[in-house]
């Protein structure tokens, strides 16, 4: 079992993630999810789909991925509307990855009680996202490529222990920098960097023909 | 990281970024609504007008209703019923209005009989006698 808390005693750690660094600003300049949004509507505008496809990530059921996005919302607005815009970022993530982290315990739990129960069919967590692509001006080759992309880059996430897969997509695929994800993983910087380190080297290993 | 990995990260993240604009138009809805009702939820901080005072009216009426409660007993133990509570010690319907029955009266009563005699006997007014 994977320590929460891991320092950051790997040499690749740090070179991983200054790169990420420099990664973050071509990639997040032209993206606006970094840009501090003018209102809390503008905001969750922006990360609500990518909310939801990290929550239909890590909980492989719809529902509750919209469930968790939801509730994410709902606390971001009752709680920290009058924080200044550029802290919504963590909190929204911190507050939507608790909640992820929630669901999976529920989720584990029931399906223990099933199991006593006899049932033992308990199949949330096998379905794989659905894929409807709404026309972005690529072929139907590109996009069924993306899509397969995706699905394998998924799989392999899924792959990963709890907090590597967690370091990994607010790192690198929401971009936040090593203080924001240590905030929200509610972790020292070290065993941020740690964690991605792992994960970026197993993501290689299953992913050999991306590169 | 070296070139080989950047590439992958920036792969990876720009096909999350597909995916998510990729997000089927039934769930794009729900997200919307889902919006549209986080942000009509007041801060937590702020109440319903009225739960001050509807706090303030439960509260007093939680006093007056612990002064009714402490305020019954004492009005039961003043001294003019003392002698029909303590002759109807177990007999809780009888009548306060009626003398004791003999068999549950407290024996005390009959040791100071002639007492309690002479006392209705002087009860009255004076202008009365």
């Amino acid at each position: 079992m994977e320590s929460d808390d891991v320092p950051s005693t790997d040499p690749d750690a740090n070179a991983v993630n200054a790169a990420a660094d420099t990664l973050a600003a071509p990639l997040f300049g032209a993206a606006p999810a970094r840009v501090a949004p003018a209102t809390l509507d503008t905001f969750l505008t922006q990360v609500e789909r990518r909310a939801f496809r990290l929550a239909e990530l890590q909980l492989r059921h719809r529902e509750d991925a919209m469930d968790a996005v939801q509730d994410a919302m709902l606390r971001l607005v009752k709680h920290y509307r009058d924080k200044p815009a550029a802290e919504w970022p963590p909190l929204f993530w911190g507050i939507l990855r608790r909640r992820i982290v929630d669901l999976q315990r529920r989720r584990k739990v029931r399906s223990i009680v099933v199991g006593w129960l006899g049932g033992g069919q308990d199949r949330d967590g096998e379905d794989l996202p659905t894929w409807e692509p709404v026309d972005q001006g690529q072929g139907p080759l590109d996009r069924l490529h993306d899509a397969q992309s995706w699905a394998d880059l998924t799989t392999a996430l899924r792959q990963l222990p709890r907090r590597q897969r967690e370091a990994f997509m607010l790192r690198m695929l929401e971009g936040l920098d090593v203080a924001e994800t240590a905030r929200v993983m509610a972790c020292s910087e070290g065993s941020v960097k740690t964690h991605l380190s792992r994960a970026m080297r197993h993501l290689r290993a299953q992913l050999e023909d991306w590169r | 990281m070296n070139p080989p990995d950047t590439r992958f990260a920036q792969r990876a993240r720009e096909l999350y970024r597909a995916a998510a604009h990729r997000v089927d138009p039934l769930t794009s809805a729900q997200l919307r609504a889902a919006r549209i009702r986080a942000l009509a939820t007041p801060p937590a901080g702020e109440q319903w007008p009225g739960t001050r005072w509807l706090v303030s009216g439960g509260a007093f009426a939680a006093v007056a209703f612990a002064a009714v409660m402490l305020w019954q007993p004492l009005m039961q133990l003043t001294p003019h019923s003392t002698l029909a509570i303590s002759g109807t010690v177990g007999n809780g319907d009888a009548d306060p209005e009626l003398p004791p029955d003999a068999d549950q009266a407290d024996p005390a009563l009959y040791q100071n009989l002639d007492f309690y005699g002479w006392l209705a006997a002087n009860d009255r007014p004076i202008g009365n006698r």
